[in-house]
Formats: C-alpha cells, structure tokens, sequence
C-alpha cells in the first residue's frame, strides 16, 4: 500500500506543517465547544432525573416522587428481583447487538451499491428505501405477525431479530449514503493500480473511509432497536424485552430497579467514554489514529 | 354472504346454547379466516383448521383430561404476588401439585395482547399459553369469537365455595363458563382535595368549568362512555345508541370548554400525584398506591354509579395444559392463597374470606397488612359494592358505533 | 479486462442482494398483503372480504385531513428545529473533535438507550404544572398561575424534538467530518469572510448530510404516535395515533391499512420533490 493513499484515506493532511492558527481565530473558539457540551447536557437531563430515582424510597409502588435517599435498590439480591425483568435486559441486549450488526452489514452494502454503481432498478431501490421507515409501526408489525403465523415460524427473540433488522436497514443506508455520496471512486482505482486486490483495497481504503459513517449508522440502529415497543409486542411470543416489560409494569407501577438497570447501561457507556478519553490524552502522542476517529 | 351468515345466525339462535360455537359456525361457512390471512396469499394453502367437533359441555374438546405436569401462564408484569423474587403463590402451587409453572410477564395491555394471539387463534391454531389474564370486555369478545375454552366448573370447587358474590355470573360470562376473576378494581373518581378546593362525589363535578385544564378523562372507551351514561341515569345495560350519543355530546362539550385536559391511559397516575390533575377518573388500585405517596388523595365511587372491571383467568382455545390450568384456578380461589396475592397486588380480591385472614396478619406483620386489609380500595364496602355496575356486553355492531363516536370525540 | 468488467457488472446485485432479499420477505410481502386488506371490507367477528372497496382511501382522507396535516406540520416544525439545534454541534464534533469524535457520538445516543417510558416521566416531572421548571416560575410571577406545558402542542413538538435529535445529528456529523480541515483553511484564504467559507465550501459538503438527517427526522416523526399519546392533549391528535387506533382498538385493519398507505404515498411523494430540489443526482446517488 502507498502510504500516500492511506494518508488521504485517514484525511491527514497531506502537508504535515500546517499553517498555525492565526491569533485572530481564537477569539471565539470556546463558543462551538461550549454550545456542544450544552447540548448533550440537554440530552442528559431527563437521565439525570432516572438515575435520581434509581436510589427514591417509594413509599407506595410508584416511583414519581422523591420520598428519600435509598441504596437498597442496588442491593443485587433486589435489583435482580424480577426474573422476567431481568430476561428482558438480557433479551433487549441480544436483540440490540444482533440487528445492530447484522443490518448494518446489509445496509452498507446497500449503500454501498448505490452510491458507487449504476444498475437497472437503482434508483426505484433509492426511493423505495424509504417505505419501511414512512410505513406506521403498528401496520409493520401487524402484517409481520401475520406472516409469521401463516408460515408457522415460532414466534420469539429470533422473530423480534428479524424485525428489527428489517425495520433497521433504511436507516442505515441513509445514513451511510450521507457518507459515500460524493465518495471520490479514484482513491479505489488508485489503490487497485498500485496492485491492491479489491478485497485489500476495500478494507484499507475504502472501509477506513465509510467507517464514520458505519458506526453512526450502527449506534442509531442500536438505539432505535433497545427502545421498540410496538413492532416488538407483536412478534414477542414468549419473549419479552424491556419497553415491553416496563409499558406492561406500568400499569401496577415500574420498580426502581428498572431506573438502576438503566443508570447502569448508561454508566457503562460513560465509563467507556471516560476511560477513552483518558486514555486517548495519554496516548495521543504515541498512538496512530484509530479508524477515523 | 351476509344472507348465509344471518341464517346460520338464526339457526345458532336456536340450538342449545352449548351445542354448537359460533365460530364453528363462521367457519362453516368459510368466513372464519383473519382479517390478514396471508397464507391464502402466499400460497393456496388456505386458513381452514381442523374442525373442532362440536360437543355439548366443555371438557370434551380439551386437548387432554390429564394433568400434564405444566403450565404455561401469561400474564401482565408485576401483577401476582412477590416475596425474594419468587412468587409465594406459584412456588405453593407446585409443590402442592407437582406441576412445574412456566410464568411469563408477557402481556402489556389488552388490545396488543388480542393483536399478538388473534392471528393464530384466528387460524385455529393454538398459542403457547394455558392460562391467560385479560379483562371482562376482552373475555366476552373472545368468548364470542371462539377464543376460549369452557371450563369445567366440576374442578372448580374452590372458586364455587369462596368466590364473591358478585364475581358469579357475571354479564361478560354468564356462569362463568369460560372464565374465572383473577382481580378486580373500580372505576371511579380520583381527587386531590387541595387542587379541587372541596370534596367530590358526583361525576358531574368533572365537568364543572371551574376545574378547566385540570380534569383527566380515560381513552378506555368503556369506562368513560360507562361512567358518563350513569351520570346521565342510564343503566349501562339498558343504553341504547341514543343514550350513549348524548353522553358522547356531553364529552364533546367539556372538551370543548377545555375543561378536560387529556384523555389518560395508565398515566393519568403520575399526573394527579404531580398536580397535574385535580379530579379524574381513576382505578382503586392506582389511588390505593398514589395514598402511600400523598394520603390526602381520595377515590370515589361516584353517587351516580361507578365500573367494576375484572381481570380473568381464562384457557385459550387448543392449550395444551387445559386440566393443570384448571387446577391452578381452583388453587387460587383458597382464601389463604387469594389473601396472599392481595397482600402484594393490591387490586380488589375476588374472595372475601380474604379480608379477615390479612387483618390476622396484620397482627403479626403490622401495619402494611392492616392497611390493606382495611382499604375499602382492596375489600369495598357493601355500599360501594351495591353501586358498582359492569360494563354493557356490546353486540359487534354496538362495539363499532360506540368505538366511532368514542373516536370522534379522542381525536377530533 | 473482460472478466473485471463482468464482474462489475455483477457486483451492484450481489451488494444489494442479501438486504434486498430480506426487505422484500419481511417487509414488501406483508405489505403487499396489507395493501389488499386495505380494499376488504368486514370486521373481525365475520371475517374479512376482498371487495376492491377504495373509498375506505378517499373516506378516511377526508375524515382525517386534520390530523394528516398536523402531522406533517409537526414533522416539519421538528426537522428544521432539530436542523437548527443541531448543525453547530455536528459541525464542532466533525471538525474539532480529533480523537474524542466517535466518544461525542457515543455520547449523543447515550440517552436513548434508557426505556422510553422512563426518560418521558422525567421529562414530566420536570415539565410538570408545578414542577421545579414551571411551579419555580409561577411563584416569581413570571408565568400565570394556569400555564401549563404538558398536554400541549409544545410538549409533544419538544418530546419529539428530543428524541429525534440524533437522528439528525449523525448523519450531519457523518458527512461534515468528509470536510478536510486543509480544504478549509484554503478556502478561509480565498474567501474573504467565514460567511462565504461556509456558503461556498462547508455547506455544499454538508447538503448530503442535512439531507440524510432531515428524511430521519421528519418521515419518523410524520408517522409517531407515542410523544402524542404521552405529552400530548386534547388536541394533539397525530394520524400515526389514528392509525394505531384502528389497527389496536377499533380492529379496522382496512382503514388502518388504507391510511397508511395514505401516509406512505405522502412522504414517498414528498421525499422524491426534495430529492429533486436540493439535486438528484448527487443526493440520490
């Protein structure tokens, strides 16, 4: 490989000496930063109010008013108190991490076709991807379930899968596509003329190049398939996940163990963050950029 | 088609009422079918099951007569008792019966509930489950589409013995052929005295303007339609389209002086806790629970009238376990067992007997148990009771007519 | 050469063909099926019949014209709210983000992978009459003492707006960061302000992303049902609220069909004139 070509797949500039900033520039510089960090404050905030209410002490069995300091629910004996609840943590997760990859692999692909060939039905295909996200939720999931009663596939985890990634795969194209389009075909060529394989030349130019727009395909995917109700509680059989658990529990009164559940899942992506930070500070100087990042 | 269909209608009329289902019927004559019967679509495969044979009493179209030694058990998360993440009950009822329970949390509320098991049952096959809990209304249109087995009430002993009165017989099940109460609540009026400036007693109050924005009305049909009917004096059994258009006018009405502030599901709860709302329709149970939050809050049974709903164990059509879930009915009609569930669900107990083993662990157990047991929320007076009515059972054609002026009214 | 020139020929379908084959067995099947619902007539208890009724399309536009509008109105409302908020951000992310970018992302979609139901009672609680938001306003006397925002058209625009947030950022971040810093500096010496450095370089690299976020945004929320059904009031009705009515309580599956087929054909319509507005070819393609 010519480290040229990587180097422009990685966007580096090609000069390394860059011009240095003018003075003038950096009047203003906190205000995007500072704009950014307000914005995802905002997204916190009502994660903030769930994670206060993971450790509320209801006295009855809502848990919509703050009624005390408690670290009970964290006791593992009681945040593991609800069997159901728990499978469906368990089961939400599995789902998530399946249609997450799998659709993102499909979607790419797709992506991948569209942006980068002309082919008979392409652009009906282009339009057509976009049935699935403007069809309502509820007639998806009806006629989905129809289906799978009338060929007789159990329903269960690998039909709510197969639901979510079907509902997944438009997204992702769109979203790649935000990425490929426009995506300058000579950097390929370029790689094939200096001997790469397809294969190789995919995998070092052109995935490196598509991967921002992969992984944020991946992580709507992941969000849009850990939060489904309505496609879900059709095709769920015996399974349940936790917007089923929780919207069924509701009824009664969700437990603050459904609040710690979720402080956790959250905490464990920060924690992620937090250490890539830290880590990332220490090693800047050492390390080659990781993908695009 | 429809000449068919009303000759079958009125033979059916005419047969003993036992004999024959309809949905025999209807299959007969090839108009069983779902409303998606895709298969038809995808291949000429077509929708006819096999023919359930026509007999006089129910255990004859059991799929067995023996205990079977499982049960799969649907139901609603969070709604039989709890102790160290077992369910006491469950745990009692296998060791008493050797039958190993499959009990999943699955089901979130009625109509997505009947969404997810039409399909199939429609296509006479059968779901996983042999004892699901849904409401009246639901059990009477799943008795009416040939969704639910008879039961054999010759294994019922328990529930003859104990249940309560007004639990037999009902109108959404006339004796019980088909279901038995698991749990039950009122419809009522739930008020924060603080925010309504007084008390509340009629149903009328909810339409007075001076409560304008702070009134919550319920987007379940059959409870406001129900409890507006008989604040017009109707008896809901004897409502005819006429009456409920009025009551339906008369919603228009509030709504359109803003008084009401949103038509609620479940969270209509959270609302009336936070100040959100000053008088609302409400279930008991929901009130009892609000109280521990804010013991100033009230429930009333209006003066006018107020719902009994009940919730119902009942066995789909074809289950598997039919005897072991007929077994587990009668299990938890044994007053130790029904007080037990109360304690920790704390909706209304189908067995009274309940009342005074929970105000004995009350002794021992202390205050939690006396609250309940007290609670005219869990075990109603009879004054209450006496003024609790059931839902009208509506023919097809009605359930449409009040579903569309229900819908003109939500969603207008 | 021959044989590379085969291949490629081949190589469209064979990219597309394992996605397509299963949109087209999970998703096009049962949507063939529901378009033929859409013309039976019946209801549950006697069975359903294919009777080419298509006034259940014309009579449900007609009855439900308001709340079709007001769908898309909301839709439009919140993509451009959404566009506003978030284009700064992605922007910042995608050009100074260095390392931590991917972190910024994963930070974005943090939140939502909490239980719906959750994050909208912590909203409530915040936005409630007397919460700390509003009650802390009321007793300065800055708001009237009967203000409120839940059960409001702005409770349900600002649910909505929340939760689609990322739905726009991502894709606005995923085609910014295409953006060369090198480019801009270029650009900055060759323009004279940073106006025309973002007019004639930073937006038209970013057009595929605004694009992308905004089809995320408005054709989801057009069809949303759930920020009405929770936030909302009186009258907030949404037509996915209808839809799921039909579908749910009423069992009307050909009217629920039919008037998603109406919704479909709306924002199939719609997302082919912006693709032509803002340039097929490059948008499309």
């Amino acid at each position: 490989m010519a480290t040229t070509t990587e180097r422009i797949a990685r966007r580096e500039p090609i000069d390394a000496t860059a011009p240095p900033q003018k003075p003038r520039k950096r009047r203003k510089e906190w205000l995007l930063p500072a704009y950014t960090g307000l914005v995802i404050a905002y997204l916190f905030v009502p994660i903030a109010i769930m994670i206060l209410f993971g450790f509320n002490n209801p006295a009855g069995r809502y848990n919509f008013q703050w009624e005390g300091f408690t670290l009970k629910w964290y006791n593992p004996t009681t945040l593991l108190e609800y069997e159901d609840l728990n499978d469906a943590l368990i089961n939400s997760l599995t789902v998530a991490i399946v249609s997450t990859l799998i659709a993102t692999a499909l979607g790419t692909l797709i992506a991948l076709a569209l942006t980068r060939h002309r082919f008979r039905g392409r652009s009906s295909l282009n339009l057509g991807l976009f049935l699935p996200m403007a069809s309502p939720e509820v007639v998806l999931g009806v006629s989905l379930l129809a289906l799978f009663v009338s060929i007789n596939v159990p329903l269960g985890l690998v039909t709510i899968i197969i639901a979510h990634i079907m509902f997944s795969i438009s997204f992702v194209v769109v979203t790649v596509k935000a990425r490929t389009s426009g995506f300058d075909h000579n950097l390929e060529d370029a790689a094939g003329d200096l001997g790469a394989d397809p294969w190789t030349a995919f995998w070092t130019v052109t995935f490196p190049l598509i991967f921002p727009g992969i992984l944020a395909a991946g992580l709507l995917v992941f969000a849009l398939s850990i939060d489904d109700y309505v496609i879900t509680s059709f095709n769920a059989g015996g399974a349940t996940t936790i917007p089923l658990w929780v919207y069924g529990a509701s009824r009664i009164g969700v437990p603050p163990q459904v609040n710690v559940m979720g402080t956790l899942l959250f905490s464990l992506g920060l924690l992620y963050v937090i250490v890539s930070l830290w880590r990332g500070r220490k090693a800047e100087a050492l390390a080659p950029p990781v993908g695009k990042g | 088609m429809t000449e068919r269909n009303k000759e079958l209608e009125r033979l059916m009329a005419a047969m003993p009422r036992r004999a024959i289902t309809r949905r025999d019927l209807l299959r007969r004559a090839g108009a069983g079918a779902g409303a998606l019967s895709i298969g038809a679509f995808l291949a000429a495969c077509g929708v006819e099951g096999q023919e359930t044979d026509p007999s006089a009493s129910g255990e004859d179209t059991y799929t067995t007569q023996q205990v079977a030694g499982t049960l799969n058990f649907a139901n609603w998360p969070l709604y039989i008792d709890r102790l160290k993440g077992r369910s006491p009950t469950i745990d009692d009822f296998e060791k008493q019966s050797d039958i190993t329970v499959n009990y999943k949390e699955v089901i979130q509320d009625n109509e997505s509930f009947f969404g997810t098991v039409q399909e199939p049952l429609s296509n006479d096959q059968a779901i996983e489950w042999d004892i699901i809990v849904v409401t009246d209304w639901m059990i009477a249109r799943m008795i009416r589409l040939g969704y639910l087995e008879e039961l054999d009430h010759s294994q019922l002993s328990n529930f003859e013995a104990h249940a309560g009165e007004i639990y037999k017989d009902p109108v959404y099940d006339p004796s019980n052929a088909h279901s038995v109460p698991w749990q039950s609540g009122i419809t009522g009026i739930g008020y924060n005295p603080e925010l309504t400036g007084g008390e509340i007693t009629s149903f009328d109050q909810l339409f007075d303007p001076k409560l304008e924005g702070k009134v919550g009305m319920f987007k379940e049909m059959r409870d406001t339609f129900t409890l507006t009917l008989l604040s017009n004096g109707v008896e809901p059994q004897d409502a005819t389209i006429e009456d409920v258009e009025a009551a339906q006018k008369k919603l228009v009405e509030q709504k359109e002086q803003g008084i009401v502030r949103n038509y609620y599901g479940n969270e209509y709860a959270d609302a009336l806790l936070r100040g959100d709302l000053a008088a609302t329709m409400a279930w008991s149970g929901d009130v009892f629970q609000l109280q521990f939050d804010n013991p100033d809050l009230q429930f009333v049974v209006p003066e006018e009238g107020g719902v009994l709903w009940v919730d119902n164990l009942a066995i789909p059509q074809n289950a598997e376990h039919p005897i072991d879930a007929l077994e587990f009915m009668n299990f938890v009609y044994d007053p130790e067992i029904a007080a037990q569930i109360t304690g920790w669900v704390n909706y209304i107990c189908p067995v009274p007997e309940a009342q005074e083993l929970l105000v004995k662990q009350s002794k021992t157990d202390g205050r939690y148990y006396k609250t309940v047991a007290e609670s005219p929320l869990v075990f109603p007076t009879p004054e209450m009771e006496s003024n609790l009515y059931s839902y009208k059972d509506l023919s097809p054609d009605e359930e449409e007519q009040w579903q569309d002026l229900f819908g003109e009214l939500v969603q207008g | 050469m021959a044989a590379k020139s085969e291949r490629g020929r081949l190589t469209p379908y064979l990219l597309t063909l394992p996605g397509v084959l299963w949109l087209t067995a999970f998703f096009v099947v049962p949507m063939v099926t529901m378009f033929s619902v859409s013309f039976q007539e019946g209801n549950i208890y006697e069975g359903y019949r294919f009777t080419g009724h298509w006034q259940t399309y014309t009579d449900t536009l007609g009855s439900y014209s308001e709340q079709f509008l007001r769908s898309l109105w909301y839709g439009l409302i919140v993509t451009a709210a959404v566009l506003l908020i978030t284009f700064p951000m992605s922007y910042w992310i995608a050009l100074k983000g260095g390392k931590r970018k991917n972190l910024f992302l994963l930070m974005i979609l943090l939140p939502f992978f909490t239980p719906f139901i959750i994050r909208t009672l912590s909203w409530k609680l915040i936005l409630g009459d007397e919460g700390i938001f509003l009650g802390t306003l009321k007793n300065i006397g800055i708001l009237p003492d009967s203000y409120q925002v839940l059960a409001t058209p702005t409770a349900v625009i600002a649910g909505l707006i929340y939760n689609f947030l990322p739905f726009m950022a991502l894709p606005l971040y995923v085609a910014l960061e295409k953006l060369d810093p090198a480019l801009l500096e270029a650009a900055q010496d060759l323009y004279s302000n940073k106006r025309e450095t973002f007019m004639n370089v930073t937006l038209p690299l970013a057009l595929p992303g605004v694009f992308a976020g905004s089809l995320l945004t408005f054709i989801p929320v057009a069809g949303d049902f759930i920020n009405a059904e929770l936030l909302g009031g009186v009258n907030t009705t949404m037509i996915g609220n209808v839809i799921q009515r039909e579908i749910l309580v009423n069992l009307d599956y050909p009217e629920g069909a039919a008037i998603s087929f109406l919704l479909m054909a709306g924002i199939l319509l719609g997302v082919f004139l912006y693709a032509r507005a803002l340039g097929t070819e490059e948008l499309m393609g």
